[in-house]
Protein backbone atom coordinates (compact mmCIF):
# COMPACT_ATOMS: atom_id res chain seq x y z
CA UNK A 1 0.00 0.00 0.00
CA UNK A 2 2.73 2.41 1.03
CA UNK A 3 4.66 1.67 -2.15
CA UNK A 4 1.59 2.38 -4.24
CA UNK A 5 1.14 5.70 -2.52
CA UNK A 6 4.77 6.45 -3.22
CA UNK A 7 4.17 5.62 -6.88
CA UNK A 8 1.25 8.03 -6.91
CA UNK A 9 3.49 10.69 -5.40
CA UNK A 10 6.10 9.96 -8.07
CA UNK A 11 3.51 10.69 -10.70
CA UNK A 12 2.90 14.17 -9.40
CA UNK A 13 6.56 15.05 -9.13
CA UNK A 14 8.64 12.69 -11.24
CA UNK A 15 12.25 12.60 -10.15
CA UNK A 16 14.83 12.34 -12.87
CA UNK A 17 14.20 10.00 -15.73
CA UNK A 18 12.63 7.24 -13.67
CA UNK A 19 9.38 6.34 -15.33
CA UNK A 20 6.59 4.71 -13.37
CA UNK A 21 6.09 1.02 -13.97
CA UNK A 22 3.40 -0.02 -16.42
CA UNK A 23 2.04 -2.59 -13.98
CA UNK A 24 1.04 -0.18 -11.25
CA UNK A 25 -0.47 2.55 -13.40
CA UNK A 26 -3.66 0.80 -14.56
CA UNK A 27 -4.14 -0.38 -11.00
CA UNK A 28 -4.01 3.21 -9.77
CA UNK A 29 -6.56 4.19 -12.41
CA UNK A 30 -8.90 1.41 -11.32
CA UNK A 31 -8.57 2.00 -7.57
CA UNK A 32 -8.48 5.78 -7.44
CA UNK A 33 -10.77 6.38 -10.42
CA UNK A 34 -13.14 3.86 -8.95
CA UNK A 35 -12.88 5.65 -5.62
CA UNK A 36 -13.93 8.97 -7.07
CA UNK A 37 -16.65 7.28 -9.11
CA UNK A 38 -18.07 5.68 -5.99
CA UNK A 39 -18.16 9.04 -4.23
CA UNK A 40 -19.80 10.51 -7.30
CA UNK A 41 -22.50 7.85 -7.19
CA UNK A 42 -23.52 8.62 -3.61
CA UNK A 43 -25.66 11.56 -4.71
CA UNK A 44 -28.88 9.56 -4.44
CA UNK A 45 -28.01 8.49 -0.92
CA UNK A 46 -26.71 5.22 0.51
CA UNK A 47 -29.98 3.36 0.96
CA UNK A 48 -30.06 -0.24 -0.18
CA UNK A 49 -31.69 0.43 -3.53
CA UNK A 50 -29.30 3.28 -4.38
CA UNK A 51 -26.20 1.32 -3.45
CA UNK A 52 -25.88 -0.17 -6.92
CA UNK A 53 -25.44 3.33 -8.31
CA UNK A 54 -22.30 3.66 -6.18
CA UNK A 55 -20.95 0.43 -7.66
CA UNK A 56 -21.89 1.42 -11.20
CA UNK A 57 -20.33 4.85 -10.97
CA UNK A 58 -17.23 3.33 -9.41
CA UNK A 59 -16.93 1.02 -12.42
CA UNK A 60 -17.67 3.67 -15.00
CA UNK A 61 -14.92 6.17 -14.22
CA UNK A 62 -12.02 3.70 -14.72
CA UNK A 63 -13.89 2.22 -17.67
CA UNK A 64 -14.19 5.66 -19.27
CA UNK A 65 -10.47 6.32 -18.93
CA UNK A 66 -9.12 2.89 -19.81
CA UNK A 67 -11.51 2.14 -22.68
CA UNK A 68 -10.86 5.52 -24.29
CA UNK A 69 -7.15 4.91 -23.85
CA UNK A 70 -7.20 1.46 -25.45
CA UNK A 71 -9.39 2.47 -28.35
CA UNK A 72 -7.21 5.44 -29.20
CA UNK A 73 -3.90 3.63 -28.81
CA UNK A 74 -3.61 1.49 -32.01
CA UNK A 75 -3.90 4.39 -34.43
CA UNK A 76 -1.54 6.49 -32.32
CA UNK A 77 0.94 3.63 -32.42
CA UNK A 78 0.85 3.47 -36.21
CA UNK A 79 1.20 7.24 -36.56
CA UNK A 80 4.20 7.22 -34.21
CA UNK A 81 5.80 4.44 -36.20
CA UNK A 82 5.29 6.34 -39.44
CA UNK A 83 6.87 9.40 -37.86
CA UNK A 84 9.92 7.27 -37.04
CA UNK A 85 9.39 7.42 -33.29
CA UNK A 86 8.85 3.72 -32.68
CA UNK A 87 11.94 3.40 -30.50
CA UNK A 88 10.51 5.93 -28.08
CA UNK A 89 7.12 4.30 -27.92
CA UNK A 90 7.80 2.56 -24.63
CA UNK A 91 8.40 5.94 -23.01
CA UNK A 92 5.41 7.43 -24.79
CA UNK A 93 3.20 4.64 -23.51
CA UNK A 94 4.24 5.11 -19.91
CA UNK A 95 3.88 8.89 -20.25
CA UNK A 96 0.31 8.48 -21.47
CA UNK A 97 -0.59 5.90 -18.84
CA UNK A 98 1.05 8.01 -16.15
CA UNK A 99 -1.18 10.89 -17.19
CA UNK A 100 -4.24 8.70 -16.85
CA UNK A 101 -3.12 7.57 -13.41
CA UNK A 102 -2.17 11.13 -12.43
CA UNK A 103 -5.61 12.31 -13.46
CA UNK A 104 -7.23 9.84 -11.11
CA UNK A 105 -4.87 10.80 -8.27
CA UNK A 106 -5.95 14.43 -8.66
CA UNK A 107 -9.58 13.45 -9.06
CA UNK A 108 -9.47 11.33 -5.93
CA UNK A 109 -7.96 14.18 -3.95
CA UNK A 110 -10.95 16.30 -4.98
CA UNK A 111 -13.49 13.75 -3.75
CA UNK A 112 -13.96 15.41 -0.32
CA UNK A 113 -15.20 18.58 -2.02
CA UNK A 114 -17.76 16.54 -3.90
CA UNK A 115 -18.98 14.98 -0.66
CA UNK A 116 -19.29 18.40 0.93
CA UNK A 117 -21.18 19.66 -2.11
CA UNK A 118 -23.58 16.71 -2.00
CA UNK A 119 -24.21 17.35 1.69
CA UNK A 120 -24.86 21.04 1.16
CA UNK A 121 -26.89 21.29 -2.03
CA UNK A 122 -29.83 19.30 -3.21
CA UNK A 123 -30.01 20.01 -6.91
CA UNK A 124 -29.24 17.31 -9.50
CA UNK A 125 -28.31 19.79 -12.22
CA UNK A 126 -25.85 21.54 -9.93
CA UNK A 127 -24.40 18.22 -8.84
CA UNK A 128 -23.67 17.42 -12.47
CA UNK A 129 -22.09 20.82 -12.99
CA UNK A 130 -19.93 20.46 -9.90
CA UNK A 131 -18.67 17.05 -10.99
CA UNK A 132 -18.00 18.46 -14.43
CA UNK A 133 -15.94 21.16 -12.79
CA UNK A 134 -13.94 18.58 -10.79
CA UNK A 135 -13.26 16.58 -13.95
CA UNK A 136 -12.19 19.74 -15.75
CA UNK A 137 -9.78 20.68 -12.94
CA UNK A 138 -8.31 17.17 -12.90
CA UNK A 139 -7.99 16.94 -16.69
CA UNK A 140 -6.32 20.31 -17.01
CA UNK A 141 -3.93 19.61 -14.14
CA UNK A 142 -3.11 16.22 -15.61
CA UNK A 143 -1.83 17.95 -18.73
CA UNK A 144 1.06 19.24 -16.63
CA UNK A 145 2.01 15.66 -15.82
CA UNK A 146 1.79 14.78 -19.49
CA UNK A 147 4.00 17.72 -20.41
CA UNK A 148 6.52 16.82 -17.72
CA UNK A 149 6.96 13.35 -19.15
CA UNK A 150 6.85 14.53 -22.73
CA UNK A 151 9.34 17.37 -22.43
CA UNK A 152 12.46 15.18 -22.62
CA UNK A 153 10.97 13.39 -25.60
CA UNK A 154 10.23 16.66 -27.37
CA UNK A 155 13.76 17.82 -26.67
CA UNK A 156 15.01 14.65 -28.32
CA UNK A 157 12.79 14.97 -31.35
CA UNK A 158 10.47 17.94 -31.95
CA UNK A 159 8.10 15.65 -33.85
CA UNK A 160 6.86 14.46 -30.47
CA UNK A 161 5.13 17.81 -30.01
CA UNK A 162 2.97 17.16 -33.07
CA UNK A 163 2.28 13.64 -31.82
CA UNK A 164 1.17 15.01 -28.47
CA UNK A 165 -1.32 17.32 -30.12
CA UNK A 166 -2.54 14.43 -32.24
CA UNK A 167 -2.97 12.25 -29.18
CA UNK A 168 -5.04 14.87 -27.41
CA UNK A 169 -7.23 15.23 -30.51
CA UNK A 170 -7.84 11.48 -30.91
CA UNK A 171 -8.27 10.96 -27.18
CA UNK A 172 -10.78 13.73 -26.70
CA UNK A 173 -12.70 12.76 -29.82
CA UNK A 174 -13.18 9.24 -28.49
CA UNK A 175 -13.42 10.30 -24.85
CA UNK A 176 -16.31 12.71 -25.38
CA UNK A 177 -18.37 10.02 -27.05
CA UNK A 178 -17.34 7.47 -24.42
CA UNK A 179 -18.48 9.79 -21.65
CA UNK A 180 -21.74 10.31 -23.46
CA UNK A 181 -22.39 6.60 -23.91
CA UNK A 182 -21.54 5.71 -20.30
CA UNK A 183 -24.09 8.13 -18.84
CA UNK A 184 -25.40 8.40 -16.15
CA UNK A 185 -22.34 8.85 -13.97
CA UNK A 186 -24.17 10.35 -11.05
CA UNK A 187 -27.65 8.93 -11.40
CA UNK A 188 -30.73 11.05 -10.97
CA UNK A 189 -32.45 10.23 -7.66
CA UNK A 190 -35.83 10.34 -9.43
CA UNK A 191 -34.97 7.54 -11.80
CA UNK A 192 -34.35 3.84 -11.11
CA UNK A 193 -30.74 2.72 -10.84
CA UNK A 194 -29.37 1.18 -14.02
CA UNK A 195 -25.98 0.74 -15.62
CA UNK A 196 -26.90 2.23 -18.97
CA UNK A 197 -29.69 4.67 -19.30
CA UNK A 198 -32.38 3.42 -21.61
CA UNK A 199 -32.07 4.95 -25.06
CA UNK A 200 -28.91 6.72 -24.00
CA UNK A 201 -27.37 5.31 -27.18
CA UNK A 202 -26.68 8.25 -29.35
CA UNK A 203 -23.97 10.46 -30.59
CA UNK A 204 -22.53 13.33 -28.59
CA UNK A 205 -21.48 15.21 -31.71
CA UNK A 206 -24.86 14.81 -33.30
CA UNK A 207 -26.39 16.35 -30.18
CA UNK A 208 -23.97 19.26 -30.39
CA UNK A 209 -24.91 19.76 -34.05
CA UNK A 210 -28.53 19.80 -32.99
CA UNK A 211 -27.93 22.36 -30.26
CA UNK A 212 -25.97 24.63 -32.57
CA UNK A 213 -28.63 24.31 -35.20
CA UNK A 214 -31.44 25.15 -32.77
CA UNK A 215 -29.59 28.09 -31.31
CA UNK A 216 -29.00 29.57 -34.74
CA UNK A 217 -32.55 28.81 -35.77
CA UNK A 218 -31.84 26.79 -38.93
CA UNK B 1 4.68 -18.49 -40.20
CA UNK B 2 3.56 -16.66 -43.29
CA UNK B 3 1.29 -14.16 -41.60
CA UNK B 4 3.88 -13.27 -38.99
CA UNK B 5 6.48 -12.65 -41.69
CA UNK B 6 4.03 -10.54 -43.67
CA UNK B 7 3.28 -8.48 -40.58
CA UNK B 8 6.99 -8.00 -39.95
CA UNK B 9 7.53 -6.87 -43.49
CA UNK B 10 4.74 -4.32 -43.28
CA UNK B 11 6.15 -3.16 -39.96
CA UNK B 12 9.52 -2.62 -41.60
CA UNK B 13 7.87 -0.43 -44.21
CA UNK B 14 6.11 1.57 -41.50
CA UNK B 15 9.31 2.02 -39.55
CA UNK B 16 11.01 3.27 -42.69
CA UNK B 17 13.59 0.48 -42.76
CA UNK B 18 12.69 -0.37 -46.33
CA UNK B 19 13.10 3.19 -47.52
CA UNK B 20 16.41 4.05 -45.85
CA UNK B 21 18.85 5.51 -48.37
CA UNK B 22 21.09 2.44 -48.00
CA UNK B 23 18.17 0.14 -48.75
CA UNK B 24 17.00 2.16 -51.73
CA UNK B 25 20.44 2.24 -53.26
CA UNK B 26 20.63 -1.48 -53.96
CA UNK B 27 17.32 -2.23 -55.56
CA UNK B 28 14.06 -0.43 -56.07
CA UNK B 29 12.15 -1.41 -52.96
CA UNK B 30 13.09 -4.66 -51.34
CA UNK B 31 9.64 -5.95 -50.47
CA UNK B 32 7.74 -9.09 -51.27
CA UNK B 33 4.61 -8.18 -53.20
CA UNK B 34 2.73 -11.28 -52.06
CA UNK B 35 3.16 -10.59 -48.36
CA UNK B 36 2.17 -6.97 -48.53
CA UNK B 37 -0.86 -7.75 -50.68
CA UNK B 38 -1.92 -10.33 -48.10
CA UNK B 39 -1.54 -7.70 -45.37
CA UNK B 40 -3.61 -5.27 -47.45
CA UNK B 41 -6.33 -7.90 -47.75
CA UNK B 42 -6.26 -8.75 -44.05
CA UNK B 43 -6.26 -5.15 -42.83
CA UNK B 44 -8.94 -4.19 -45.34
CA UNK B 45 -11.13 -7.03 -44.12
CA UNK B 46 -10.50 -6.04 -40.53
CA UNK B 47 -11.61 -2.49 -41.25
CA UNK B 48 -14.59 -3.78 -43.22
CA UNK B 49 -15.60 -5.78 -40.17
CA UNK B 50 -15.33 -2.70 -37.92
CA UNK B 51 -17.26 -0.64 -40.44
CA UNK B 52 -20.11 -3.15 -40.62
CA UNK B 53 -20.62 -3.08 -36.86
CA UNK B 54 -23.09 -0.28 -37.57
CA UNK B 55 -25.19 -2.61 -39.75
CA UNK B 56 -25.03 -5.31 -37.07
CA UNK B 57 -26.58 -2.97 -34.53
CA UNK B 58 -29.43 -2.12 -36.91
CA UNK B 59 -32.39 -4.25 -37.69
CA UNK B 60 -33.35 -4.22 -41.35
CA UNK B 61 -33.80 -7.11 -43.78
CA UNK B 62 -30.51 -8.83 -44.62
CA UNK B 63 -28.37 -6.61 -42.41
CA UNK B 64 -26.10 -9.48 -41.39
CA UNK B 65 -24.95 -9.86 -45.00
CA UNK B 66 -23.50 -6.36 -44.79
CA UNK B 67 -20.58 -7.71 -42.73
CA UNK B 68 -19.58 -10.06 -45.51
CA UNK B 69 -20.10 -7.36 -48.13
CA UNK B 70 -17.99 -4.78 -46.28
CA UNK B 71 -15.17 -7.23 -45.63
CA UNK B 72 -14.97 -7.92 -49.35
CA UNK B 73 -15.52 -4.36 -50.49
CA UNK B 74 -12.86 -2.51 -48.50
CA UNK B 75 -9.87 -4.42 -49.90
CA UNK B 76 -11.58 -4.48 -53.30
CA UNK B 77 -11.91 -0.69 -53.23
CA UNK B 78 -8.16 -0.21 -52.95
CA UNK B 79 -7.12 -2.95 -55.33
CA UNK B 80 -9.66 -2.04 -58.02
CA UNK B 81 -8.66 1.61 -57.85
CA UNK B 82 -5.07 0.49 -58.32
CA UNK B 83 -6.09 -1.75 -61.20
CA UNK B 84 -7.75 1.17 -62.96
CA UNK B 85 -5.05 3.74 -62.43
CA UNK B 86 -1.91 1.60 -62.71
CA UNK B 87 -1.73 1.07 -66.50
CA UNK B 88 -1.81 4.77 -67.24
CA UNK B 89 0.74 5.45 -64.50
CA UNK B 90 3.10 2.95 -66.06
CA UNK B 91 2.63 4.24 -69.58
CA UNK B 92 3.15 7.88 -68.65
CA UNK B 93 6.16 6.93 -66.56
CA UNK B 94 7.73 5.18 -69.47
CA UNK B 95 6.82 8.11 -71.69
CA UNK B 96 8.79 10.61 -69.59
CA UNK B 97 11.70 8.19 -69.35
CA UNK B 98 11.70 7.14 -65.71
CA UNK B 99 13.81 4.17 -64.65
CA UNK B 100 10.95 2.21 -63.08
CA UNK B 101 10.03 -1.17 -64.51
CA UNK B 102 6.56 -2.62 -64.02
CA UNK B 103 7.50 -4.67 -60.96
CA UNK B 104 9.46 -1.84 -59.33
CA UNK B 105 6.63 0.56 -59.86
CA UNK B 106 4.12 -1.94 -58.52
CA UNK B 107 6.26 -2.52 -55.41
CA UNK B 108 6.38 1.19 -54.73
CA UNK B 109 2.62 1.60 -55.06
CA UNK B 110 1.79 -1.53 -53.07
CA UNK B 111 4.07 -0.35 -50.26
CA UNK B 112 2.19 2.97 -50.22
CA UNK B 113 -1.12 1.12 -50.13
CA UNK B 114 0.25 -0.98 -47.27
CA UNK B 115 0.91 2.19 -45.29
CA UNK B 116 -2.63 3.40 -46.00
CA UNK B 117 -4.21 0.14 -44.93
CA UNK B 118 -2.13 -0.03 -41.76
CA UNK B 119 -3.45 3.38 -40.77
CA UNK B 120 -6.97 2.40 -41.76
CA UNK B 121 -6.83 -0.87 -39.84
CA UNK B 122 -5.53 0.83 -36.72
CA UNK B 123 -8.42 3.30 -36.81
CA UNK B 124 -10.87 0.41 -37.03
CA UNK B 125 -11.41 0.24 -33.28
CA UNK B 126 -12.52 3.86 -33.14
CA UNK B 127 -14.97 3.28 -35.99
CA UNK B 128 -16.31 0.14 -34.31
CA UNK B 129 -16.83 2.02 -31.06
CA UNK B 130 -18.70 4.85 -32.75
CA UNK B 131 -20.71 2.34 -34.79
CA UNK B 132 -21.91 0.65 -31.63
CA UNK B 133 -22.85 3.84 -29.85
CA UNK B 134 -24.26 5.93 -32.69
CA UNK B 135 -27.63 5.78 -34.33
CA UNK B 136 -26.90 8.46 -36.91
CA UNK B 137 -26.18 7.05 -40.36
CA UNK B 138 -24.99 10.42 -41.67
CA UNK B 139 -22.42 10.75 -38.90
CA UNK B 140 -20.99 7.31 -39.65
CA UNK B 141 -20.67 8.13 -43.34
CA UNK B 142 -18.79 11.32 -42.64
CA UNK B 143 -16.54 9.68 -40.05
CA UNK B 144 -15.66 6.92 -42.49
CA UNK B 145 -15.02 9.33 -45.32
CA UNK B 146 -12.72 11.30 -43.05
CA UNK B 147 -10.81 8.21 -41.95
CA UNK B 148 -10.38 6.95 -45.49
CA UNK B 149 -9.14 10.39 -46.52
CA UNK B 150 -6.57 10.53 -43.72
CA UNK B 151 -5.33 7.01 -44.46
CA UNK B 152 -5.15 7.60 -48.18
CA UNK B 153 -3.31 10.85 -47.66
CA UNK B 154 -0.68 9.19 -45.46
CA UNK B 155 -0.10 6.44 -48.01
CA UNK B 156 0.34 8.92 -50.84
CA UNK B 157 2.63 11.04 -48.70
CA UNK B 158 4.74 7.93 -48.19
CA UNK B 159 4.81 7.44 -51.94
CA UNK B 160 5.98 10.99 -52.64
CA UNK B 161 8.62 10.91 -49.91
CA UNK B 162 10.03 7.60 -51.12
CA UNK B 163 10.15 8.96 -54.62
CA UNK B 164 11.90 12.04 -53.36
CA UNK B 165 14.51 9.91 -51.60
CA UNK B 166 15.08 7.87 -54.71
CA UNK B 167 15.59 11.02 -56.70
CA UNK B 168 18.19 12.29 -54.21
CA UNK B 169 20.03 9.02 -54.55
CA UNK B 170 19.78 9.19 -58.32
CA UNK B 171 21.31 12.65 -58.22
CA UNK B 172 24.08 11.37 -55.91
CA UNK B 173 24.90 8.56 -58.25
CA UNK B 174 25.42 10.95 -61.09
CA UNK B 175 27.94 12.70 -58.87
CA UNK B 176 26.28 16.03 -59.26
CA UNK B 177 27.03 17.45 -55.80
CA UNK B 178 30.78 16.85 -56.21
CA UNK B 179 30.93 18.41 -59.64
CA UNK B 180 29.07 21.49 -58.42
CA UNK B 181 31.50 21.83 -55.56
CA UNK B 182 34.52 21.45 -57.79
CA UNK B 183 33.43 24.04 -60.29
CA UNK B 184 33.15 26.77 -57.69
CA UNK B 185 35.85 29.40 -57.56
CA UNK B 186 37.59 29.23 -54.15
CA UNK B 187 36.58 32.64 -52.80
CA UNK B 188 33.03 32.72 -53.95
CA UNK B 189 30.45 33.89 -51.41
CA UNK B 190 28.02 31.27 -52.58
CA UNK B 191 27.34 28.73 -49.91
CA UNK B 192 26.86 25.15 -50.84
CA UNK B 193 23.75 23.68 -49.41
CA UNK B 194 24.71 20.88 -47.10
CA UNK B 195 22.83 17.71 -47.67
CA UNK B 196 21.96 16.61 -44.15
CA UNK B 197 22.45 13.00 -43.33
CA UNK B 198 19.15 11.52 -42.26
CA UNK B 199 18.88 10.55 -38.63
CA UNK B 200 19.32 6.90 -38.10
CA UNK B 201 15.79 6.21 -36.99
CA UNK B 202 13.90 8.84 -38.91
CA UNK B 203 10.56 7.51 -40.12
CA UNK B 204 9.46 6.96 -43.67
CA UNK B 205 7.61 10.27 -43.74
CA UNK B 206 10.56 12.37 -42.59
CA UNK B 207 11.91 14.74 -45.16
CA UNK B 208 15.41 14.38 -46.46
CA UNK B 209 16.93 17.60 -47.55
CA UNK B 210 18.58 17.72 -50.88
CA UNK B 211 18.03 18.48 -54.50
CA UNK B 212 14.52 17.72 -55.56
CA UNK B 213 14.14 15.53 -58.56
CA UNK B 214 13.55 17.94 -61.31
CA UNK B 215 11.18 16.97 -63.83
CA UNK B 216 8.55 15.03 -65.38
CA UNK B 217 8.60 11.84 -63.35
CA UNK B 218 7.53 13.69 -60.29
CA UNK B 219 4.86 15.56 -62.20
CA UNK B 220 3.51 12.27 -63.48
CA UNK B 221 3.29 10.94 -59.93
CA UNK B 222 1.65 14.11 -58.66
CA UNK B 223 -0.98 13.91 -61.36
CA UNK B 224 -1.44 10.24 -60.67
CA UNK B 225 -2.04 10.90 -56.98
CA UNK B 226 -4.86 13.29 -57.84
CA UNK B 227 -6.30 10.78 -60.28
CA UNK B 228 -5.97 7.99 -57.71
CA UNK B 229 -7.87 10.05 -55.16
CA UNK B 230 -10.67 10.89 -57.59
CA UNK B 231 -10.98 7.35 -58.90
CA UNK B 232 -10.88 5.97 -55.37
CA UNK B 233 -13.66 8.29 -54.27
CA UNK B 234 -15.84 7.39 -57.22
CA UNK B 235 -14.99 3.69 -56.84
CA UNK B 236 -16.23 3.84 -53.28
CA UNK B 237 -19.47 5.28 -54.62
CA UNK B 238 -19.80 2.54 -57.23
CA UNK B 239 -19.17 -0.16 -54.63
CA UNK B 240 -21.59 1.32 -52.08
CA UNK B 241 -23.17 0.53 -49.65
CA UNK B 242 -20.23 0.00 -47.29
CA UNK B 243 -22.02 0.86 -44.09
CA UNK B 244 -25.60 -0.01 -44.97
CA UNK B 245 -28.49 2.43 -44.88
CA UNK B 246 -30.75 1.37 -41.99
CA UNK B 247 -33.82 2.69 -43.81
CA UNK B 248 -33.65 0.32 -46.77
CA UNK B 249 -33.05 -3.33 -47.44
CA UNK B 250 -29.63 -4.84 -47.81
CA UNK B 251 -28.26 -4.73 -51.33
CA UNK B 252 -24.89 -5.77 -52.68
CA UNK B 253 -24.86 -2.77 -54.99
CA UNK B 254 -27.08 0.24 -55.55
CA UNK B 255 -28.31 1.47 -58.93
CA UNK B 256 -26.33 4.16 -60.69
CA UNK B 257 -27.12 7.66 -59.52
CA UNK B 258 -25.43 10.83 -58.35
CA UNK B 259 -21.71 10.80 -57.48
CA UNK B 260 -19.43 10.64 -54.48
CA UNK B 261 -18.87 14.34 -53.91
CA UNK B 262 -22.49 15.33 -54.26
CA UNK B 263 -23.42 12.58 -51.81
CA UNK B 264 -20.89 13.71 -49.20
CA UNK B 265 -22.11 17.28 -49.37
CA UNK B 266 -25.72 16.13 -49.06
CA UNK B 267 -24.87 13.91 -46.10
CA UNK B 268 -23.11 16.77 -44.38
CA UNK B 269 -26.11 19.04 -44.90
CA UNK B 270 -28.45 16.34 -43.62
CA UNK B 271 -26.74 16.53 -40.24
CA UNK B 272 -28.32 19.96 -39.85
CA UNK B 273 -31.85 18.95 -40.73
Amino acid sequence: MASYLQQADHLLRPRGQALPSLRVLPLLVIVLGGGYGAVMGTYGGLSADRLWQVVYSGTKVPLLLLATFSISLPSFFVVNTLAGLRNDFGKVLSALLATQAGLTVILFSLAPYTILWYLSFDDYGRAILFNGLMFAVASISAQFILLKFYRPLIRQNPLHRLMLVLWLLIYSFVGIQMGWVLRPFIGSPDEPVEFFRENSWGNAYEMVFGIIQRSFGF
Amino acid sequence: MFFWRALRELDQILRGEKTRPQALRTASLDISLGRIVVMILVLGMLYGLCMSVFAMTQNYPGHHLQTLASMIKVPALFLLTLLITFPSLYVFNALVGSRFGVVELLRLIIAALGVSLAMLGSLGLIVAFFSVSTTSYAFMILLNVFIFTVSGFLGLKFLLQTLHRMSILAADEKGEPESVEASHPPNDDFEIEVVEEPEKNSGPLAKLYGPILGGEVKTVFRCWIVVFGLVGAQMSWVLRPFIGDPNTEFAWFRPRSSNFFEAVVNTFLSLFQ
